[in-house]
């Protein structure tokens, strides 16, 4: 059986700026599988509706791959043996659904005067209608036999399968350095998205985050084994929710003061049966954070002459 | 059964003030491994929390002719430096520096990018050629999400400050062409400083893409002012957040943004040169 949880936190800046939460998470935890989703709208003064826009990708994306499903037992035949292409489709779907979400939104709430008067008239002209809700999108899926996810612009994904080590599956895009994303607005957005497909592995959790959680950390090794310390408290998850919404708000404010968001699902017969995987893992990462800092003390001795 | 949740944002201010209570400072990276052996309370304070970060590379020509009041004015200012690059990042930016030495050989003065609060400038000694080439693809090199620019907290592209007398002795032109295929290259801050007379300010441009960012130094106090000036106007910017988004409603690329900040640089280092008292310092060629 699948089971989740999601949070979004407003960032530390938008809080002194009264910017709304751009952040959208959720997650859905169905029969034979389970969907975290987090987005990441832009927030700026262009996509003046980008709170809006995340939440309309994370419900477009959760709609899109329930589609997919809702054959479940011709989904996961043909899956395996098609999943780029079925990937490829999922992440058009999503695409679909959400300028849907947006048109249908824009057509009802027409852009208000107080809206325009922030740009010249010329300036508002050239403004594409859909980047006015401009996202990112990260979503990941659990099924019984194999683990897929999808991403348009920053923001992570972590998976923890039977061997308990904490991965992030989507490869990091050196194309595109700090500070520069994709989004769904994009005219080529489906041509922007990434993916991955793992199969033969049992998933024990995977987390999706948007980019506030990530950049909050001073190395990887600290981002992954933070995912592992979640999973070991999974089985308590119910009181253990205050204390992951305490530090994702401490990341915030001493962090990078954005909005963040985290959204997990997770197997309870997986976490029931390989806890003490987990606990060990718990244990070696923070004897070999121990030995990092040792080595980085060591690396400064060594200095230059 | 579906559980399906769409997650409203918890705003801060909802959550009493307690709820801040007894959270740790802003750590570094150090801290944050301290931290790792303290988690009894809170789990996940294992993990400690950074502040967004940007690194400056510094990329200085060490060869023979660098000798003397040259080199020594280096190590001067490079030192009284570190202290006004803090200041920068006190906000809320924490600045790394990394430093690639170049005659010879190519060597890196520490194995990482250093936190500005704990680097410690180690003196350079001058010798050998000018193999910028080779320092330029071992810059490429280490610029990468799997080398230097591994840590997550890293918000902006980095600032890259050229610093040379004289006419590289080997291909520059090939190391160049390697690191402009390099997108933290071609998004980052480019500055150059030409000291002395044989410094070649048209390969200094072509290194930083444009003459506005390349200043010379005639005497040593002019190297004092122009380091600083580059290395803190180009650490200002670098740190500014600006994203696809902050601009002014236009459809613009991401290419455009960066190259609006390194506009900025130019025009700023410009403004401040011309600024600058004049000389009356005794020239580094004089007697030479």
């Amino acid at each position: 059986m699948f089971s989740g949880f999601s949070h979004s936190v407003r960032g530390a800046s938008h809080d002194r700026t009264g910017l709304v939460c751009q952040d959208s998470s959720a997650f859905k935890a169905a029969d034979h599988y389970a969907v975290a989703v987090v987005a990441d709208g832009h927030g700026s003064k262009k996509h003046f509706r980008s709170h809006l826009g995340s939440k309309f990708a994370v419900e477009a994306t959760i709609e899109a791959i329930a589609t997919y499903f809702e054959d479940y037992d011709n989904f996961v035949a043909n899956f395996p043996k098609n999943h780029k292409m079925i990937i490829k489709n999922i992440q058009k779907q999503a695409i679909f659904n959400w300028n849907e979400k947006v048109n249908a939104h824009l057509s009802e709430n027409p852009v208000t005067d107080e809206e325009k008067s922030k740009f010249t008239e010329e300036e508002f002209e050239e403004i594409q209608p859909e980047s006015y809700y401009g996202t990112t999108l990260i979503a990941g899926v659990a099924a019984e036999d194999f683990t897929f996810g999808l991403q348009i612009g920053d923001g992570s994904l972590v998976a923890i399968f039977d061997d308990g080590e904490a991965i992030m599956p989507m490869e990091y895009n050196e194309a595109a350095p700090a500070n520069v994303t994709a989004s769904m607005c994009n005219s080529n957005a489906a041509g922007y998205f990434s993916g991955f497909y793992v199969e033969n592995k049992k998933l024990i959790a995977m987390y999706a985050s948007t980019d506030g959680l990530y950049t909050s950390f001073g190395s990887e090794y600290d981002f992954l084994d933070y995912h592992t310390i979640i999973t070991s408290q999974l089985s308590n998850i119910e009181n253990f929710k205050n204390v992951i919404i305490n530090n994702l708000t401490k990341r915030s404010h001493f962090g990078t003061e954005d909005d963040i968001s985290l959204s997990c699902v997770y197997s309870t017969d997986m976490i029931d049966n390989h806890m003490d995987i987990i606990l060990n893992k718990v244990a070696e990462n923070k004897k070999r954070a121990a030995d990092r800092k040792a080595a980085l003390l060591t690396k400064k001795i060594d200095n230059f002459e | 059964m579906s559980n399906e949740n769409i997650t409203e944002p918890v705003v801060n201010d909802n959550l009493s003030a307690d709820a801040l209570d007894g959270f740790e400072p802003a750590a570094t990276p150090d801290t944050a491994a301290a931290s790792a052996l303290d988690f009894d309370d809170d789990p996940l304070s294992a993990t400690g929390v950074s502040r967004k970060s940007l690194v400056i590379f510094f990329l200085i020509d060490t060869s023979g002719s660098m000798k003397g009041k040259k080199m020594g004015e280096l190590n001067t200012v490079m030192e009284e430096l570190i202290p006004e690059i803090r200041r920068v990042g006190e906000a809320d930016t924490e600045v790394k520096v990394a430093v690639l030495t170049f005659s010879t050989e190519v060597r890196w003065m520490y194995s990482t990018p250093i936190a500005i609060e704990d680097f410690e400038w180690a003196r350079l000694r001058a010798s050998g050629v000018t193999s910028m080439g080779a320092a330029f693809k071992e810059l490429s090199a280490r610029m990468s999400r799997n080398s230097y620019l591994n840590s997550p907290s890293l918000s902006f592209a980095p600032v890259i400050f050229l610093m040379t007398d004289g006419y590289p002795s080997d291909d520059y032109r090939e190391g160049l062409k390697e690191l402009q295929s390099n997108s933290w290259y071609k998004f980052g801050l480019k500055a150059a400083l030409g000291i002395g007379e044989e410094a070649n300010d048209d390969v200094l441009a072509e290194f930083t893409g444009s003459k506005d960012t390349v200043v010379h130094a005639y005497s040593g106090s002019q190297l004092a002012q122009m380091i600083k000036i580059i290395a803190v106007t180009s650490a200002q910017i670098g740190s500014k957040s600006m994203t696809l988004s902050d601009d002014t409603g236009h459809e613009i690329g991401e290419e455009d943004v960066f190259s609006a900040k390194q506009k900025l640089l130019g025009q700023q280092i410009q403004e401040l040169v011309s600024n600058q008292v004049e000389d009356t310092d005794v020239p580094f060629d004089t007697g030479w």
